[in-house]
């Protein structure tokens, strides 16, 4: 696969956007470090998953048109968010499936996935001296099947897992109940306040059990909830974005 | 009339036809001490106990020494002790049951016994403590193999068991004989 | 907040008895986990069991059919309910018929669906649960918060006062050998006077009419075999088609459920006891309606097993009081909004959908699948609060465009950053209650691509 040739369009979900631009930064820097031409349509909104979610799948569809619309010219659109892109492969199946809609919701990928699956590489050349815990968000995990669960009976696998163990001088943390949902789930987080914090501290507690002194994972949203509890119980840990873990790189 | 609307609503309603997937095949177990060794396994984490003798004589012998008060139903005569219609207070009186069991399966320690074994349906359920011989050669692999052998049994009445009656209904803690039998055990010979 | 988000607040205001219960549950799906994965061959398991029920749901008028040709030709009688109310009125007609008035009742979530305890006792007819947690519930006249473990939320402590109430245990003996060997003798005399049983039914056999029921406790067979009248339950979903069929689903039910091979007791009734009577109720009670669900269809695959309950980690930290349904949990959240759209129509919402339900489900019923199916389809049939869906018109429209969405971020990181903290964390702030809200960056990743990669040649650039 010549990389040169190939177009990348850079989704970057709003929240990230907002308050995370450096997981954006690491994204784009990322893949531009790995030979590709990456651009960001500017008239980019959102995915259209937190109307969706809380059922209004029909208000989200002119924001879904409007991901085709800045995304369809792209061979492939990477975003640093498996939730959104679990929505788009799986929930703009509401739009009329023209060629162009097909196109685009084949081509999304989450970032560790297409760097593992579509580039067939894993080795960043990453040192990173730190204990780093792996939350694995539910959508990139059991939706995007980014790794094997823990309830499901096949081989063990985890593409971020895969992506760090080949970074030097890392430990890397798996805190009990591996994989269980850190509780944002959306806008499950105000609308269900009190079991969405209370696991989010049963995860965090998990982590800093095991010696994590920072967690990642694909998503910032997973990670933006367990920072905020983090920060108000006034601990010591850090949420990295896998990006910008996978960035700090000497490529 | 509820019969018959139930049924037309199906009808409206039901989908397109699926086809029924073929008898499951699963991989094929070891030879017979791979499935007795496994039977003996799962026993143990059911809560069964275990003898192992050396066929029917030996057998005969080792009931008479360590079960002699046990209630043998593999005997016609306990049979005319305990006949079809016989007071339910009386069976309640059981102690120590003796059955001989039809055939055992290797994944989960059950053991199919119909209602040729008993006289009265409540047997096997109602003594305090339960023992069943089995002869080590029927053992099967697993339920798919136990079904095809116990086939579209004809009998009004029959059931597998695996291991003493139990319960964690209290704070998850373990215990035996919530109603059935308290203790079991199985003789292979 | 609504229901189950209130109840749930409730909940787990007793953090540490929320923290046993959740940490209770978690060990029940770690011991469906060990076993399961003692099955090579599981995932095949769980499909073909799915294709199983495809088939037989897909053909369940003839099925049904067949098994009521055979279990008549094996000498039971088979009564057909359209409702609960029906189902009630045919099976306290069975009592009335034979003049009874002690009946023992194995677990079945069915008549629970029905009310059929509650329906019996007001035309003076007493009904015992046998099934240890079941019982325990019945004393406490409470629903149960689990389909199998119905008394998961009670502490020992709390059994061992409740016995001490009802039966007259020690006072202050907690022990569970104890309190189940008083639970023996006292239901054995129940078992004993019994003149009617009635049970549940896991399977229902159509090609030899024998009717399937699974326990650890050995109540069923208690009931049934001791008392002259037995009577079994079953939902119209119940249905597998061959004998051939049942090996699949008894080899998934007991691990999925409990994390046991299998339970104590698997017993067929096929015919009547000499000089009793055997009959059977086949119920509908809304399953016809909901097979015409095309999105919902796949959820009367069902074999009650629990396995969601167990890895939901919404569940494990709210409790199944906290549903008001009669079936809680994942599975209870799909089913219960079709019996009635207004009280339930939050349950689709207490999730994260997580997916976890999804890959437990010995029958692969998406449920995780459905729960998102039934938020949109509560909020077109206007079943969310008018605020909410306001809300999301306005959110449709600023995000659908790019100069309405930067503007809004730029507002809001604006009002996090330079309000006074009091004004941003106040009673309304939801998330901040106990949460940080992010911290502001300087600029927007879409501002600082425009500051500092626009107009760059070569791989940068506008797409």
């Amino acid at each position: 696969m010549n990389l040169k040739n190939l177009q990348i369009g850079l989704f970057i979900p709003c929240y990230i956007d907002q308050f995370y631009p450096q997981v954006g930064i690491a994204t784009l820097e990322l893949l531009q470090k790995l030979g590709l031409d990456v651009h960001y349509p500017l008239k980019q909104t959102c995915c259209g998953q937190p109307m969706a979610n809380s059922g209004a799948e029909k208000e989200a569809i002119s924001t879904y048109k409007n991901f085709i619309q800045n995304f369809s010219p792209f061979d492939y659109v990477v975003s640093p968010s498996s939730s959104c892109v679990y929505h788009v492969r799986e929930h703009y199946n509401i739009l009329e499936q023209t060629d162009e809609v097909k196109k685009v919701r084949q081509n999304t990928f989450e970032l560790c996935e297409f760097i593992v699956d579509i580039l067939k590489t894993d080795d960043l050349k990453i040192e990173y001296p730190h204990k780093v815990g792996i939350h694995q968000s539910c959508h990139g995990l059991r939706g995007l099947k980014l790794g094997s669960p823990s309830e499901l009976v096949t081989e063990r696998s985890s593409k971020i897992h895969q992506l760090l163990s080949k970074a030097k001088e890392i430990e890397i943390i798996i805190p009990d109940r591996e994989d269980e949902c850190c509780g944002f789930g959306g806008t499950f987080s105000v609308f269900h306040p009190d079991v969405s914090v209370s696991m989010g501290k049963d995860r965090l507690s998990a982590h800093l059990r095991n010696g994590a002194e920072i967690i990642t994972a694909t998503d910032m949203s997973c990670l933006m909830h367990l920072e905020g509890i983090a920060r108000r119980q006034k601990h010591n840990l850090k949420a990295v974005h896998i990006a910008e873990i996978l960035n700090s790189n000497r490529l | 009339m509820d019969r018959d609307k139930i049924l037309q609503t199906i009808r409206e309603n039901k989908a397109k036809t699926a086809p029924l997937p073929k008898p499951f095949g699963s991989p094929t177990e070891k030879q017979d001490s791979g499935l007795i060794n496994r039977f003996k396994e799962m026993l143990q984490q059911v809560g069964g106990g275990c003898f192992e003798v050396n066929g029917a004589e030996e057998l005969h012998a080792f009931v008479g020494e360590h079960f002699p008060g046990a209630t043998d139903f593999r005997k016609e005569e306990t049979w005319k002790e305990f006949p079809p219609d016989c007071p339910k207070e009386k069976l309640a009186q059981l102690k120590t049951v003796m059955l001989e069991g039809q055939f055992g399966v290797a994944e989960n320690a059950a053991i199919w016994l119909d209602e040729t074994r008993f006289p009265n349906r409540l047997i096997p359920f109602i003594a305090e403590e339960l023992i069943v011989c089995l002869y080590s050669k029927q053992i099967v692999q697993d339920m798919h193999e136990a079904y095809s052998k116990s086939g579209k049994n004809t009998t009004g009445f029959g059931v597998f068991i695996s291991g003493p009656s139990k319960t964690a209904d209290i704070e998850q803690n373990l215990v035996f004989g919530a109603h059935g039998a308290k203790k079991y055990s199985v003789i292979f010979y | 907040m609504t229901g189950h988000a209130q109840q749930a607040g409730q909940f787990l205001k007793n953090r540490e008895r929320a923290a046993w219960h959740d940490e209770t549950l978690w060990i029940v799906r770690q011991k469906r986990d060990k076993m399961a994965r003692a099955v090579p061959e599981w995932e095949d398991l769980r499909e073909q069991a799915s294709q199983i029920k495809q088939h037989t749901l897909s053909e369940l008028d003839n099925y049904l059919v067949q098994f009521e040709k055979q279990a008549q030709k094996n000498g039971a009688q088979v009564h057909w309910a359209g409702d609960a109310a029906r189902f009630n009125e045919v099976v306290s007609g069975i009592i009335k018929e034979n003049n009874a008035t002690k009946v023992v009742k194995s677990k079945s979530m069915l008549t629970e669906e029905c009310g059929l305890n509650p329906f019996l006792e007001k035309k003076g007819i007493g009904v015992t649960d046998t099934d240890l947690g079941e019982r325990i519930i019945q004393f406490r006249e409470e629903p149960p918060s689990h389909i199998v473990m119905p008394a998961i939320h009670l502490k020992k402590e709390e059994i061992g006062e409740l016995f001490h109430e009802k039966l007259h245990t020690e006072k202050g003996n907690f022990d569970p050998t104890y309190l189940t060997a008083a639970a023996r003798v006292h239901l054995r005399q129940k078992f004993l006077e019994a003149e009617v049983a009635i049970t549940g039914v896991n399977f229902a056999v159509a090609e030899t009419g024998t009717v399937v029921v699974c326990t650890n406790e050995g109540n069923a067979d208690m009931g049934v075999h001791a008392a002259p009248v037995q009577i079994h339950c079953v939902g119209i979903e119940k249905m597998i088609p061959r004998m051939t069929e049942l090996g699949v689903f008894i080899r998934l039910l007991a691990r999925s459920a409990t994390g046991q091979p299998i339970t104590t007791y698997t017993s067929h009734y096929q015919r009547p006891k000499p000089g009793g009577q055997m009959h059977i109720v086949i119920v509908d009670n809304g399953r016809s309606e909901h097979l015409g669900r095309e999105d919902y269809r796949n959820a009367l695959k069902c074999i009650r097993c629990g396995a969601c309950m167990n890895t939901c980690p919404v569940y494990r930290r709210s409790g199944g009081h906290s549903y008001g349904s009669v079936i809680p949990g994942p599975i209870g959240s799909i089913l219960a909004p079709h019996s009635h759209i207004k009280n339930y129509n939050d349950l689709p919402f207490a999730s994260s959908l997580c997916g976890s339900c999804s890959d437990v489900c010995p029958v692969k019923i998406d449920i995780h699948d459905q729960l998102y199916r039934w938020r949109q389809d509560l909020s077109e049939k206007k079943r969310i609060s008018p605020t909410k869906r306001h809300t999301m018109k306005i959110a449709g429209k600023i995000l659908a465009g790019s100069k309405m969405y930067d503007f809004s971020g730029k507002m809001a990181r604006w009002g996090i950053k330079n309000l006074p903290r009091k004004l941003v964390y106040n009673r309304l702030n939801v998330w901040g209650k106990e949460r940080e809200l992010p911290e502001v960056p300087k600029e927007s990743f879409k501002q600082w691509y425009k500051r500092t990669q626009q107009g760059k040649g070569g791989k940068n650039g506008q797409g």
